[in-house]
Parts: C-alpha cells; structure tokens; sequence
C-alpha cells in the first residue's frame, strides 16, 4: 500500500517535474498568446503541434532567426498545417522577457511564422517540459502524443557560431516529414543546445 | 608576457579585448626548431561573476571551438581541456570554468617545417553570466627560429598541464544499478580523497543536477550518480573525475565500456496480441483463478437446465467484466508509467490491502459454499431487482474477480510479454492487454454459447451441493497462499489482526445463516451485527509494510558461536560482511556474490556462506570487524578448512570470486 501511495503521490507532486517520455502524452498548458488570448494546447488535438522555447536575446536563438533557420522551419510546418507555439519562459526582468507588443514586434521584424507566441514568465509550462535551453524544440502528434524533443537542427556542438545552419540537418522538418509519412522517428531524443532558459530565481 | 606582444595595428594580435572577457594566446617558448613540440595555451580572462563552458556544457552554453589557420607541415591537437567546475544555473546546471581558464594545444611540427612561423587561430567562445555573450577573436604569436627557452608564461602553461585530466591509475569499473551508476576504483592512498565528482562527456548519460554519493573504503571508492532522465545509448561511460582532497581536486579521465542493451527484441506487435491471446487461454488453467472459475462452471451447469439464451447471456456479461477489468487494469497501468514510475504486473498483491481484502473474501465464498447461504438469491431480495439481472451483475462481478485473481498468475509467462507492452505506445498496450481479455474468457463463452458440451458433466441433482461443499476447499487454499503473501509483507501480529478479522466475518455470517424469522425487520436487525463485525474486520487490515520479524533471506546469519562451530567442523566458509546501506556491498552481490555460477560452486564445494548483516549497527559484527583491522564495509572472508581466512579484495568480479573460491582448500 505504501508503494501504491507513494505512487499516487508522485504523479501528483512529481510530474510537474518530471521528463516526459516519447510516445506518451504531452501534458497540457494553458497560456495568454501576444493578442491576451487563452491558449491551451489541448485545443489543437487532431493536429501536430510544435512548440518552440525562445529567447530573443540568446545569441543560440539570434543566429536561428538571422540566418532564416528558423522561419523556414515555421513556413514549412505552416504549410503542412501543422501549429506552431513560440514559448517564452524568461521571467520579467530577465534576458528574453517581453511584453506583448515587444514580442509581436519581433515577429513582424523577423518576418516569423508562429500560430501564437505564447507568454509563461512564470516558467510554469517550460518546467513542465523540462525545457533547458532556447531553442528547445517538441513535436506533437494528431493524438496528443510527444514525437520529437530536443535541438531543432544537428549544428550544436562548439563551433556552433562558424556552422551554415543550412547545411545542417533539421530534427524538426525531418520529425514533420516522417510523421507524415507514418515513420518512426529516426532521432526522437536529440541533445537541446543553447542558451540557458532564463527561469525566475 | 608582453614580449610576445606584435604592435596593434591591422595585424592579429595574441591579446584580444572583448566584453567582459579578454583571450591571450600563450606558448611556453618564443622559439623552437623544425621537428619541436609546443604547448600553446590560451588564457581566458573574465570579469567577475562570468564563465565559460567546458567540453561538455551541462545544460547550456557551449564550450569554446579552436580554427587553426597553419602553414603546411604544422599541426594542431585537440584541445586539452582543464577540469571543470559546476556552475549552477537554477534549475539548471552547467559545467565550465569562473573567472579564468587556459585552454591548451600542442603544436606539432616536422623536420621540413619552415620557422619561423606565426600560428594563428579564430577563436570563438561564449562568456556568461545570466545571459550568454558570444565572442570571437582572432589571434596569433610568431615563432622564431632557434632553441627552445622558456618564456614568461611557461610556469602558467605548465601549472595548466597539472589541470588536465590524467589517466586512472589503478582498476575500477562502473556498473549500471536500477536507475544509478555505481563507479568504483581501486588505487594507492585512495582514502585521502575527501569527495568526488564525475562530469559526463556527453549528453544523455548522467543526472547533472543529482547529488553524487560517494563512499570511501579501506582501499576502494564508489560513487553513485544518478542516470540521466533523458537516456541516449551510450557505448561508454565516458567523463572526467575531480577527486579532491583538501582543496586540491586531481582530474582522471574515465573511460568504460557499458553493456549495450539487445535491441533484437523487436516483436511484431500482431505477434504480440496473438500471444496474448494464447497467454490469456492458458490462465485459466492456473492455479490462481481456477477457484473463482470452478463457480463460473456451476453456474453454467444450473443455467444449461434453462433456456440457451440466457447462458449465453451470462456467458457475454462474464466476458464483458473479464475485458473490462483487462481494460481497466492497462488504462491504470499506462497512467502509472505516464506518470513516471516504473511498475510491474502483478503489483496490486504488493500492497497488504488489497491481499487481505482478497483474503477475506476467499474465506467468505469458503463459508459460503459450506453454509445454505444463497448469495445471489439474497442479493436479489435485498437490492428487490429481479433474479435475473442479479445473475447478470454477479456474472460481470465473476469476471472482474477472475481477472483481478489472475493476475499474480500471470507474472511468470506474460511478464515479458506485458512489460514489452508497456513500453509501447499506449494503443497497442490497451490492444494486447484486450488480446489477454479475449483469450482469458473465451473458453466460457463458447460453453454458454453451446451449453451441449457440458453434457459431458452429469445431471444436476444432490452431487452438486456436494461439490459446492467441497469447492470451499480450494477457496481455502487460496486463502491460505494469500496469507503466505501478506505474511511477507507484514509482521505477525498483523497477520493474526487479520486472522481475527475473517473470524469476525465468518461469525457474522453465520449469524445472518442462523437468522430464519420470517420477519422482515428482525432480519434486518439480525445482520446489523455482521455488519458491525464487518466493518471491524476492515479495521484491522494493516495499511502498510511493516518490519518483518525475521529476515526474509533464508541465509545463515553471524554470529561468533556459529562460525566458531564451523571452523571445528574444518568446513569452508564464506563470510559477507555487508548492510543495505553500503553501495559497494550491492554492486558486489549482483555482480559477483549472487549470481548462478557462484552460487552453485558454493553448493558444490561445501561452503557454508554467512551474511553478517550490519545494516543496524551490531556491537557484535562491529568487534568482528575489529578483529580483522577493518572499521568499515565491505569485507569478505574465505575461510579454509585450516588455518587463516583469506581476505577478499573490495571490488569483487564474478572472476575474481570464482578463482578465490575454486582455489579454497
């Protein structure tokens, strides 16, 4: 009875921190989008999902959008009608954190794609995915299912800086393009790189 | 220093000023001649509070990357990096170096290099604090021709050398227990070191925000670090150990081979539910459910007399309840596993709750077998339904019963198969265990759809108040297995609480049997008692694991006497000094003490093995390890029939044992 217990309780206590299995459901999140909408991921079940952690300021995350790395990812999962949420975790005051205006600028600047940016300056949905770095990329299929969590594209590494982010292979077009096609997801676990997420204190 | 220092201008310089950082390139002479080695390193300075990353980052950042830009005939190694230090990120971690580092490299040149020479690198590194600043620089330092002579810097490069990680000089291994490496070595003086740490080498391996234990032995170390929640295969266990002892931390490199897991295990998943189904089929030959099933043909028997479509009826509603509880029991399992934790079948006889309440309700359906208590005639009354749909209710209870009975059953041949279920996608999971459901219920529901094949059985009449009778029997059995269950699971006294709690029930029912007034309200006052009894009996189960009294292993425990009572006997012995809180002691029990070949060449030698189990600390194992010199865990004695016992190394392989043991006279 005792494990039993201890059992209940850590899904009670203990899932909020806990990495999340592929191929087991993506917990859900509610959060306010760029426009004070409420967005929750369980209403895009029947679609597949990307979220993406960001952070403007992080020189990982700048060379993504200066090169167009990025947007193109978020093009292509457009244009497979695939839901794309921006995610930002930095708390208020910390490198990354932006009002709503702020961030709606920055996706006009870049000419960026996302179906929301969505804002958790409490962390409270980034340490639910165990998100580490920006960028941190999951993908999520029609039934809710994790796919795909890790680094978006394989340049990571040292050296990252002096990388052609083109030439690199992008662990979230191929995760889109296999799932897709029905396939088993070549690398459904990738190691994330870049900056820290900036979590309150 | 600023010897080497070419005037600013629109050459590269060996010094670059960046923000918050500051890189200087640095090599132990000024000169070398064709063929030379040269340390070269490059110093990072950087403003208080900021880092940069080593090798491995951690969590974030990224380590600094090196381009050479060299003449022909020259070559640049790796880099040599210094050990790190843990910097913590809440709730991150990330691994680099605070306030200064040198990088190093060896340049390499051949007999035909052409010197001088200018080495000249582009160097990019990140430099952090809360947030991350990527820098880059380019730098270079000319060569001249001529003897190698020791520049300003040397004593630094050199003082740097001492920072990177050496070979291990001495044995160890890593062994990978539940969810931990166990990391062990053996080397000289390995008790002066007061702490260590392993920084991975890669992603995916270790926990990095996991407190690391460490335990230190006469001769021996271990280190328990937690396995990474995210788990890449690693072929190695690879990384960089800080040892320290006061203050002064010593780099090792470590480098093991890890036990690739078999990934030959790749079933079709129809397979899978086909087996399932046939696995399903076969438990109801089990001892487990056999009981519950036997009233199940009863029934069958009574209802065959009746009309076809009301045995099939009851056939489907078993089924149905037999699936259901399939159903349920996968929806729960998968919610488990979802939530983290790793669980096994047959799980719900761990708990002394559920193997009591199972307890008592064998007991009962005993006493209702022997007794002229009708179950489902009463139900009827009490609930005024009809018999019928009573039947109904009691035959998809049947079922959920039989399946929650079965499921101990299963451990042994479905294991494998339910534990590869788990780990597949949920829909597939729910599609075995369903194959289970299917195949469990399957016969019964071929019976109830031709009731003619029981005509094998004879006419119902007197001999089946008999059987009845006599099926309290094997209910009793089962009674008897699930109080051996809860009898390792809870102390003695537990055990009779809930002994008594069945007296209580049992008297309570009798009383209900013995209760025959024709009115209804006296009836009802009769079964207040029961109901009382009941309630208490349900009181009594214990809630939770408690202390055994005796411990579970059958081995021989220590004690002075016995051991002294062997040496008389001049038999062979193996005396294991071990607790539950001793790391190596575990890792030395599964690799080494517990497995098969040990075991049965303790059998087949004659030698008697002796735990002395100091879990609790005991005065008298304590003064037993006294008396070999030892204050500490583990120790292992092989005791000849004559003389002197032999005192086994620390860290013990299944080899290693097996040459003590074979070689023991």
């Amino acid at each position: 009875m005792k494990k039993f217990l201890i059992t209940i309780l850590f899904i009670f206590t203990q899932a909020s921190f806990a990495f999340i299995e592929i191929d087991s459901e993506a917990p859900n999140f509610e959060l306010t989008d760029t426009y004070g909408n409420k967005v929750s991921l369980e209403s895009f079940k029947g679609k597949k999902v990307v979220l993406e952690w960001t952070n403007h300021g992080c020189p990982f995350v700048a060379k993504h959008y200066k090169t167009k790395n990025m947007q193109s990812t978020q093009e292509l999962a457009k244009s497979e009608d695939v839901v794309w949420l921006s995610i930002i975790s930095s708390a208020p005051g910390t490198q990354g954190y932006v009002t709503k205006e702020e961030a709606n600028t920055l996706t006009t600047t870049r000419e960026a794609s996302p179906t929301h940016v969505l804002l958790d300056p409490t962390g409270k949905a980034g340490i639910l995915y165990n998100a580490k770095t920006t960028p941190h990329m999951y993908v999520i299929n029609e039934e809710g299912l994790l796919k795909y969590q890790g680094a978006i594209d394989d340049a990571g590494g040292r050296g990252f800086m002096f990388k052609d982010l083109l030439e690199a292979n992008n662990y979230v077009k191929i995760a889109i393009k296999e799932l897709n096609q029905g396939k088993k997801i070549s690398n459904p676990v990738t190691k994330p790189y870049g900056c820290s997420v900036k979590y309150a204190g | 220093m600023c010897a080497s220092l070419i005037s600013a201008g629109a050459f590269p310089t060996s010094i670059v000023n960046a923000s918050d950082s500051r890189i200087e390139m640095l090599t132990e002479s000024n000169s070398m001649n064709p063929g030379d080695e040269l340390l070269v390193g490059f110093k990072f300075t950087l403003n208080p509070g900021w880092h940069t990353y080593w090798e491995n980052p951690g969590d974030a950042g990224e380590g600094a990357s090196i381009n050479w830009n060299l003449p022909k005939d020259v070559n640049a190694s790796k880099i040599l990096w210094p050990g790190p230090e843990r910097i913590p990120v809440d709730p991150l971690m990330t691994f680099g170096y605070e306030d200064e580092v040198v990088l190093l490299t060896k340049i390499y040149t051949s007999e035909t290099t052409t010197i001088p020479v200018t080495l000249n690198a582009q160097v990019s590194w990140y430099t952090c604090k809360e947030i991350c600043i990527p820098q880059e620089a380019e730098v270079s330092i000319p060569i001249k021709l001529g003897n190698k002579t020791s520049s300003a810097s040397k004593g630094l490069l050199d003082q740097t050398l001492k920072q990177i990680p050496v070979q291990f000089n001495g044995t160890y291994r890593v062994q990978k227990l539940d969810d931990s490496y166990v990391f062990q070595g053996e080397f000289e003086n390995v008790d002066q070191y007061d702490s260590m740490y392993f920084f991975p080498k890669d992603y995916g391996l270790t926990n990095y925000t996991e407190k690391q234990f460490y335990e230190i032995n006469k001769d021996s170390f271990s280190l328990q670090i937690k396995a990474s929640e995210i788990e890449i295969e690693n072929k190695s266990f690879e990384g960089v150990v800080a040892a320290s002892k006061n203050e002064e931390i010593t780099f090792i490199e470590i480098d093991y081979p890890l036990a690739t897991k078999d990934t030959s295990q790749e079933f079709n998943i129809l397979t899978l539910i086909v087996f399932a189904f046939l696995g399903g089929l076969i438990l109801n030959v089990m001892p487990c459910v056999f009981p519950i099933l036997s009233i199940k043909i009863l029934r069958f028997v009574e209802q065959s007399r009746d009309s076809t479509y009301k045995t099939l009826q009851q056939g489907l509603l078993f089924s149905l309840g037999v699936i259901i509880s399939f159903l349920t029991i996968a929806a729960l399992l998968i919610a488990l596993k979802s939530g983290g934790e790793s669980i096994g079948w047959g799980y719900q006889l761990q708990s002394p709750v559920v193997v009591s309440l199972l307890f008592y309700l064998f007991v009962v359906l005993g006493f209702i077998f022997m007794s002229n208590i009708v179950l489902g005639s009463s139900l009827a009354r009490l609930s005024s339904i009809s018999l019928n749909k009573s039947d109904s209710l009691e035959s998809f209870l049947t079922g959920v019963l039989a399946v929650i009975v079965a499921s101990p059953c299963t451990a042994p041949f479905m294991g494998s198969a339910i534990g590869f279920a788990l780990l597949q996608p949920s829909f597939y999971s729910i599609l075995i265990f369903l194959g289970l459901g299917v195949g469990f219920s399957l016969p019964y529901l071929i019976l109830s759809a031709k009731p003619s094949l029981l005509s094998f059985l004879p006419k119902p009449g007197q001999w089946m108040e008999t059987f009845k009778q006599f099926m309290a029997f094997p209910m009793w059995a089962s009674a008897l297995w699930l109080l051996w269950v809860l009898s390792n699971q809870v102390n003695n006294q537990e055990v009779i609480q809930v002994l008594l709690g069945a007296l209580l029930i049992t008297t309570g029912l009798w009383l209900i049997e013995k209760n025959n007034s024709e009115k209804d309200w006296v009836r009802w006052l009769m079964r207040l008692p029961f109901l009382l009894l009941f309630i208490f009996s349900l009181w009594l189960i214990p809630t939770s694991y408690s202390d055994l009294d005796e411990p579970k292993q059958s081995q021989l425990a220590y004690t002075p006497q016995l051991l002294e009572d062997l040496r008389e006997e001049n038999s062979l012995v193996f005396l294991n000094f071990t607790a539950d809180w001793c790391i190596t002691c575990k890792v030395n029990e599964a690799v080494a003490l517990k497995t098969s070949k040990v075991t049965k060449l303790l059998a087949d030698k004659d030698i008697t093995y002796i735990e002395a189990d100091w879990t609790r600390k005991d005065p008298i194992i304590s003064s037993a390890l006294e008396q070999y010199g030892r204050t500490g865990l583990p120790l292992y004695l092989l005791f000849p029939s004559k003389g002197d016992p032999l005192i086994l190394p620390e860290i013990l392989t299944e080899d290693i044992l097996l040459t003590y043991l074979t070689e023991v006279q």
